[in-house]
């Protein structure tokens, strides 16, 4: 949610990725109230309707839900939407381009294979 | 290598401390920019820079010159200030090309050429009074005086305020080609800070009087990153580095971070990391809270 806006995607997809990033960082849980479009408006120096926006998208995805009266909702099942809809994404997203690099410079698939695998275990360390 | 050197500079005002303990030394040939809010002693500091305002303690000084009443030393100081539409009397009634003689006065090096040629450029009419212009108007013969003066020593306040896009990024593009031709070192603040970044080879951070950093604008933005996601995770990621401007939504938290030489975040935890620009480091080293 205290993330900075950048100038190189709309805001709109800005606040809906901000929001899908704290559901899956558990920073918003299910069931629980996330901030209104006039607070998100505020804590961005951005127009309400923008944010309002960003925040319907999630609506139509059925990330989050109306409470008449109350505000927007985390839905039951969000965070799993959520993951499944970005790992259908991770593919386009990361892996093309990890290809692409690899077959420029020259790197076989077994060395980039063992590559992730090395590095997976300093990590786990 | 020239430079000029502020030493324990001091100003009070009253009993207001302006400044404090200011060191700073501006090297030959750089453009620098001055940043800092509003009150937070740039146009004092510019001011006793070129001898237009005596400083209440320590000393200022061009290649070990002192600066203060010093004739020779003030000719290669230029300090472009706003100007008031009023003087003395009642409303400045000079017109500007008057205005322009009486700067050549002034300045030994004057070009009268680039003068006129920026006062067409600008589309001034150089028979206009002073009381008759607008800000933006005001903000361009400061621009002129500056440039036209050819002082070794440019000091430029707020030369933008009050200019259209297209003046402002007229007038980096004129600031440029002056730098490049001549080598010249200019100072100029300003309070539209995006902009200018690219402008400015360093940048001079002042902060109630102090001066907060000093540092090449490059290297700056290189070491400074915003850290955002769960507060534990960010507390965690963060730990032992410098930290500027916590702020807290619910569990979530954002962080400014300014690394030293080979510092690096702690550890992979789940957050975001985001580089920042100058506006933003300014706001979260400079700002307070909403």
């Amino acid at each position: 949610m205290n993330e900075i806006l950048t100038q190189e995607k709309s805001i709109y997809i800005q606040i809906r990725e901000m929001i899908e990033n704290d559901i899956l960082r558990d920073i918003l849980l299910e069931e629980e109230r996330v901030p209104s479009t006039n607070e998100l408006a505020k804590l961005y120096s951005i127009n309400p309707a923008t944010a309002a926006k960003g925040v319907n998208l999630l609506v139509d995805d059925g990330i989050l839900y109306k409470k008449r009266g109350i505000g927007m909702f985390v839905q039951e099942g969000a965070k799993e939407a959520i993951m499944k809809k970005r790992k259908e994404e991770f593919a386009d997203k990361f892996i093309k381009s990890l290809l692409t690099e690899a077959d420029s410079l020259g790197i076989t698939k077994e060395e980039l294979i063992d590559m992730i695998r090395r590095n997976g275990e300093s990590t786990e360390q | 290598m020239g430079s000029l050197k502020c030493e324990n500079v001091k100003k009070t005002y009253n009993k207001k401390e302006v400044l404090k303990d200011i060191n700073l030394n501006l090297e030959q040939g750089k453009i620098y920019g001055l940043i800092g809010r509003n009150g937070a002693g740039k146009t004092t500091l510019l001011s006793i820079m070129s001898s237009q305002n005596p400083q209440s303690g320590g000393s200022v000084t061009l290649d070990g010159e002192k600066v203060w009443e010093n004739q020779k030393v003030i000719d290669k100081i230029c300090f472009s200030r706003e100007i008031s539409q009023m003087s003395g009397f009642g409303q400045n009634s000079l017109k500007i090309k008057d205005y322009l003689k009486a700067a050549a006065i002034f300045y030994p090096k004057w070009n009268k050429e680039m003068a006129d040629e920026l006062v067409a450029k600008f589309e001034l009419n150089p028979k206009k009074k002073i009381c008759k212009l607008s800000k933006g108007m005001l903000s361009m013969v400061t621009i002129i005086i500056a440039l036209a003066s050819e002082a070794e020593y440019t000091f430029l306040d707020e030369p933008v305020a009050g200019l259209d896009v297209v003046a402002r990024d007229q007038f980096y593009k004129l600031l440029l080609r002056e730098y490049t031709k001549s080598g010249r070192t200019f100072v100029i603040s300003t309070h539209i800070i995006e902009e200018a970044a690219e402008v400015f080879e360093e940048v001079i951070m002042l902060n109630q009087g102090k001066i907060l950093l000093k540092e090449n604008t490059q290297e700056l933005l290189e070491r400074a990153y915003h850290v955002s996601g769960k507060a534990e995770d960010v507390e965690a990621a963060t730990a032992g580095l410098e930290v500027y401007h916590k702020e807290m939504i619910g569990r979530s938290m954002g962080a400014t971070v300014l690394l030293k030489e080979g510092e690096s975040l702690n550890g992979q935890y789940p957050v975001s990391v985001q580089k920042m620009t100058l506006e933003k480091l300014f706001v979260a080293l400079c700002g307070g809270e909403v």
